[in-house]
This record gives structure tokens, sequence and C-alpha cells, in this order.
């Protein structure tokens, strides 16, 4: 469902002052119907959350209407136990990093969670992209609309992931905003670039980017169904891939081991 | 950093592959990206059973891991394929082996056990009996197809040209009906690991200058020594050994001070099935085998030697078919299709073996 704008008459039916306590009657007066009510009122409880008022204050200043708002709290209980001040200070940081109205509601019902990362959690990510993957401001913004869920990477892992793009396989940052890359894990992104590398179907570009053959466009290689991928970009059966699944992990499990043991010397 | 990893300006691999795409591509077209990334995946084994060890249970054991014998397997599962669809071919249940008609027999008493289809397990190393004879030995499963299709016959003599390290070695001598082997390979060390590994797979007992004969001379000389001596002869000849080149830096024929000898391989091997030609005895048998892909080191070097023994030594040889040999065997191998004489195992992801190219040829005269 769409969230709906900020209007008037979602304000008024607001309580005026904090409340704190969470009553039925309070819930079917901001406009929830009576199941809704009583789904809400319980899973509060089960929450222990101590400002749920104020954290329906928020999401109703978001313009979303009752119905989004209890979707929402399904999707992401750990919402109910937020503070309201901490969500509004949240949302005004994404909305720093650029994320208008619209894309902003549209993000937080594909992905509620967001309202529950800490701030330093989101802008160490963002500071990431900036400072050490050479983003833009504007193309960090694309990423947190498309992928929220790149928030939640851990750090280490999402810079190797952009690295290995961009140096293994020669990506320039545009064009990994345009790709699945941040929805995807690091092993996945390897496992079919070396099935194409080793098939003889992408190449590390050299110094001046160039390769003897045209690569697939990293969007393809991440395209959504791994048939796709086996048909379009790949030209190989699932029975070999699911071979190569299994090889490939087995190769860097053992190159993880290595590196461990010969670190540890 | 991780990127910026030290590496050669050309390393052999690179320019191994390079090499392979260039040629590979236009020989196989649409199945070289499928041959490529097996060859650059971890290749799968064989277990080659030692019938030497009285180590009891390896085979139980490897087969409550999963493995089975695929010589076993493949042939009853195709003998009945045959006699429901093919009556042309001759067969027949109730004979055994060693009767039915030479073409398509198998040598009995070879056992290699083998992971299934698109099992990536790999072995445990073999353990030692009482004696400290190992239980098996580790090798690219479609090595053992060469010997297979040699079909050595009780009592018969057979030479091993370039026998080093020994893998088809020990697999021939599975064969108890091996009378005499002489084992022949250019290379000092190499002999020495040949010795090695007898020694670990073979008793003491068997091993004396009567049964088992090891040399260390040009395969090339032994054509014109020994001629019209041998019932089998086996000519395993040095090639590009394409999985190897593509993936070991190490020891690799495509570094650039090795190309001219690697230029010169097509050559060498014409000499050594030659000579290989000239060692076997009227109606004995040859097999030619490379673990390469390559037409110029398969095929080519099959048809030169023909012509080769043809008209500078007056032998007339003749191919002998081994359709019947890959149909046997295609659950477990994938083969080329329509090689113009020969057959050739394909690595494949699922059946992570070979290449291996092998020949089979008779001396008519
Ligand atoms: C592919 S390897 C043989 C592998 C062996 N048959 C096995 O199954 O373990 C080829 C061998 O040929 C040997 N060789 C090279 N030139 C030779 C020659 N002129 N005469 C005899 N052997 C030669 C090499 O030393 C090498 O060991």
């Amino acid at each position: 469902q769409e969230p709906r704008h900020l209007n008037s008459s979602h304000s008024s039916q607001m309580p005026h002052s904090p409340v704190n306590q969470l009553t039925l009657c309070s819930l079917l007066q901001m406009g929830f119907s009576q199941t809704q009510a009583e789904e809400m009122h319980e899973a509060a409880l089960k929450s222990r959350g101590k400002h749920v008022p104020s954290v329906l204050t928020a999401l109703f200043v978001l313009g979303f209407n009752p119905s989004s708002v209890l979707k929402i709290l399904q999707k992401c209980p750990e919402v109910y136990s937020a503070k309201g001040e901490e969500l509004q200070q949240r949302i005004l940081n994404l909305r720093k990093m650029g994320l208008v109205e619209g894309s902003l509601q549209r993000m937080i019902s594909h992905y509620p969670k967001v309202m529950v990362l800490p701030l330093k959690r989101v802008n160490a990510v963002s500071r990431l992209l900036k400072e050490k993957c050479h983003f833009t401001t504007q193309q960090v913004t694309e990423i947190l609309r498309n992928s929220p869920e790149v928030l939640e990477e851990d750090l280490a892992q999402l810079e190797y992931k952009i690295q290995y793009t961009y140096f293994r396989m020669g990506v320039r940052q545009a064009e990994m905003v345009k790709s699945k890359l941040f929805r995807l894990p690091v092993s996945e992104l390897r496992c079919r670039h070396s099935f194409l590398e080793r098939r003889g179907l992408y190449q590390t570009p050299d110094k001046k980017g160039q390769t003897l053959i045209l690569n697939p466009p990293l969007k393809d290689i991440l395209c959504a169904s791994e048939e796709t991928f086996l048909m379009q970009v790949a030209s190989a059966n699932a029975e070999e891939f699911n071979a190569f699944r299994k090889l490939i992990a087995r190769e860097l499990e053992e190159e993880d081991k290595d590196e461990y043991s010969s670190s540890d010397e | 950093t991780k990127w910026a990893a030290t590496r050669p300006k050309f390393p052999a691999t690179e320019l191994a592959l390079h090499s392979f795409d260039k040629t590979y591509s236009v020989q196989f077209g649409d199945l070289w990206p499928s041959i490529r990334v097996a060859m650059l995946c971890e290749q799968k084994y064989g277990a080659l059973i030692n019938s030497f060890s009285s180590a009891s249970g390896e085979i139980t054991d490897l087969e409550a891991e999963g493995c089975r014998d695929f010589i076993t397997i493949d042939c009853s599962r195709n003998e009945v394929h045959k006699s429901s669809q093919d009556p042309t071919t001759p067969h027949n249940d109730s004979t055994d082996v060693e009767s039915a008609p030479l073409q398509t027999s198998i040598t009995p008493d070879i056992k290699c056990l083998v992971f299934p289809r698109g099992d990536i397990s790999r072995f445990k190393p073999a353990r030692p009996d009482s004696s400290g004879i190992l239980g098996y030995y580790l090798l690219d499963a479609a090595s053992v197809l060469p010997v297979l299709a040699l079909d050595v016959r009780p009592g018969q003599t057979v030479l091993d040209l370039c026998a080093a390290p020994g893998g088809k070695t020990l697999a021939l001598l599975q064969a108890h009906s091996v009378n005499h082997l002489w084992a022949n390979d250019l290379s000092v060390s190499r002999t020495g690991r040949l010795r090695k590994i007898l020694q670990s797979y073979v008793p003491k007992e068997f091993l004396d200058e009567e049964n088992i004969h090891i040399t260390c001379i040009d395969g090339r000389e032994l054509g014109m020594r020994e001629e019209k001596s041998f019932d089998r002869v086996l000519v395993d000849v040095p090639c590009t050994t394409d999985r190897h080149s593509a993936v070991v830096e190490e020891n690799n024929i495509f570094k650039r001070s090795r190309t001219k000898e690697r230029q010169k391989l097509p050559l060498l091997q014409i000499q050594l099935l030659v000579a290989g030609i000239q060692a076997a005895r009227q109606g004995g048998l040859i097999v030619y085998s490379t673990c390469s892909l390559s037409q110029l080191q398969n095929e080519c070097v099959v048809q030169q030697a023909i012509s080769v023994a043809q008209e500078e030594l007056g032998i007339t040889v003749q191919v002998q078919d081994l359709r019947w040999f890959t149909q046997r065997f295609s659950d477990t191998f994938h083969f080329a299709p329509q090689l113009s004489v020969g057959e050739l195992v394909l690595p494949h992801l699922c059946a992570n073996f070979g290449p291996i190219y092998m020949c089979k040829l008779q001396r008519m005269n």
C-alpha cells in the first residue's frame, strides 16, 4: 500500500499530549479498526515497548495510514520498543542522506528495520561507501534506496565485495549502483563471476580498461534468477553450476584457511 | 593489498590458457567453455585398487563412502542395454569376459572406484597393509581407460614405453595376467619415482627382473632394438598436459623458455608411436595416449605415425574401433563427439576427469 503524505486529518486524530499508555481506545481514535487495534495492542504489550504512542506518532507523521503502520510493525516488531525521539532522529538522518519524500516511505515500508538501526551504524556504512569506496553522495542515496539491506552488512565484507567488483571485475561505481550487488552476499558474486571467468566469458580489464572479449554487464550477471543467469549469460546448465558452486565454496574455504595459517606463522 | 598480488608478468598458466582459447574454441566450439571451467577446477580422482595389497576392507570402506567401481558398473549396465538395443553387437550374459570376442572385452581384475557424478568428495590417503603395501593408488580415473583398451591377456608380454611415474604401469600389473612387463622412461628422476611407486604397491617377490624390467632409455630407440617383440605396447607420450598447464605454474611447458620443446612435441610423439608400432609383434595391439585435448598431438600424430610406419617401415597398422568402449563408460566420463581417430575424455564439472586421448592400433604384418 502506498504511504500517504502527511495531512491534517491525521494530525487531528493524534493525541495531543505524549501518552505513555497505549489503550485500545486510543488506538481506535487513531483510526485503527477494532481488529487492527486489538492485534496491535497485544503485540505492543508483548514487546514491552514503553513509548509505543510516540512511535506511532512518528509513523503517522511520515504519512502512513493505520493499516500501513500495522504492516510495518508486523514486519518488524522491534520498532515497538524504540523511542519516538530516536525514530525521529533516524528518519531525519535518512532525509539528510537524500532520501526524499516518497522514497523514504517506500524504504521504511519495504525495510522497516532501518528504523531500529543506530545512527552510528548507518553513518558508518555511508562513510565507508563515500570515503573508502568513492561513491558520490547521490550514488550512496541510490544504494540506500534500492538496497537498504546494505546497512546491515559487515563493513569489512562490504568493502571487500566492492573492491572485488572494482579491481577484479573492472566495474565502476556507477555500474555497481545499477546492479543487485548490494543485495547479494560476496560469495554469490564470486561464484557467478568465477564461473564466467573460468568459462572464458569474463576478463579482468588491463590497466587501460581493455579486454579481449566483451564482458557481460554486472547487472546481467547478478540478475534475478539463477536460470536466467545460466541461460542468458553463462550458457551453462544447472548441473554444472551446482557442481561448480560446491567446488568454489571449498576453494574459498581452503583459501581462508591458508591465509589464516600463514598469518599465524 | 590483496589486489596487487605479485605475479610474473606473463605467467605460463596464462600463456597456456591463451593458447587453449585460441585453438580449442575452434576445435570444440560450444563445448569449450564447459571444458575450460572444468580444467580450471579441482579434478576428480579414482582409487585404483591394488590387488597386491592384503589389506582387507578397502573396497568396502570406499563403497561405504559412496564410491563405486566404474569398470564393473558401466560394464554390467551396458550389457543389459546392448541386448535390448543393439542386436548386432555380439553379447551373451552367460559367457565370461575372457571368451567374449576380442573386440569388446574388458580386462578383468582392474578395479577403479570413483565418487558418483556431481559428488566432489575426496579420497583419504591409502593405508599400508601389514607388509607396507598400499591399498589403492589415486589417479585420474580416465587414465585407466588406455590400459583397459590395451586389453592384456594372460601370458602376454607388454611394453610400457613412457612409463613414469607409473600410474598406468600399476594398472597394467593389476591384471595378473601380464607375463612380462617392460617399463621404460627417458627421465632418470621420473624412473626413480616409478621404482618407488612400484615398491610401495607391488610385493618384492613380484618385482624381480623376470617379471618387470625397468629401463631408462630413449623410447625412440626401443622400436629398432626390440622389433616385433611385444603383444601389447602402451605409448603414453609426453604432451602439453593441458590440465596441469592451465593451473600449475611450476614445471609448466608453456613457459617462454620451453617454446621450442613444446613445438617439437608432435614430432617426438610421432616418433615414439612409430617406435611402439615397431616393437609390437604381428597382430599385436598398440594404444597411444595423451592427456591433451590438442588435435595436433592426438589425431594428427596417429595419422602421421600410421603413414610413416607404412611408408618408411612397411608396417601396416589398423585403427581399432573404440566406440563400444566409450559407450560402456559414458555414465562415468564425457567423451568428445566425432573424432576422426581415437576417443577423447573431456573434462566436465560433473565428471571432472581427463583430458585423456587414446587410440588403439593393431599391427597387421
Ligand atoms: C605422460 S608421461 C607418462 C605417464 C605414465 N605413463 C603414467 O601413467 O604414470 C610421459 C613420460 O614420457 C617420458 N618421456 C619423454 N620423452 C621420452 C622418450 N624420448 N622416451 C621415453 N620416455 C620419454 C617423460 O619422462 C614422462 O615421464
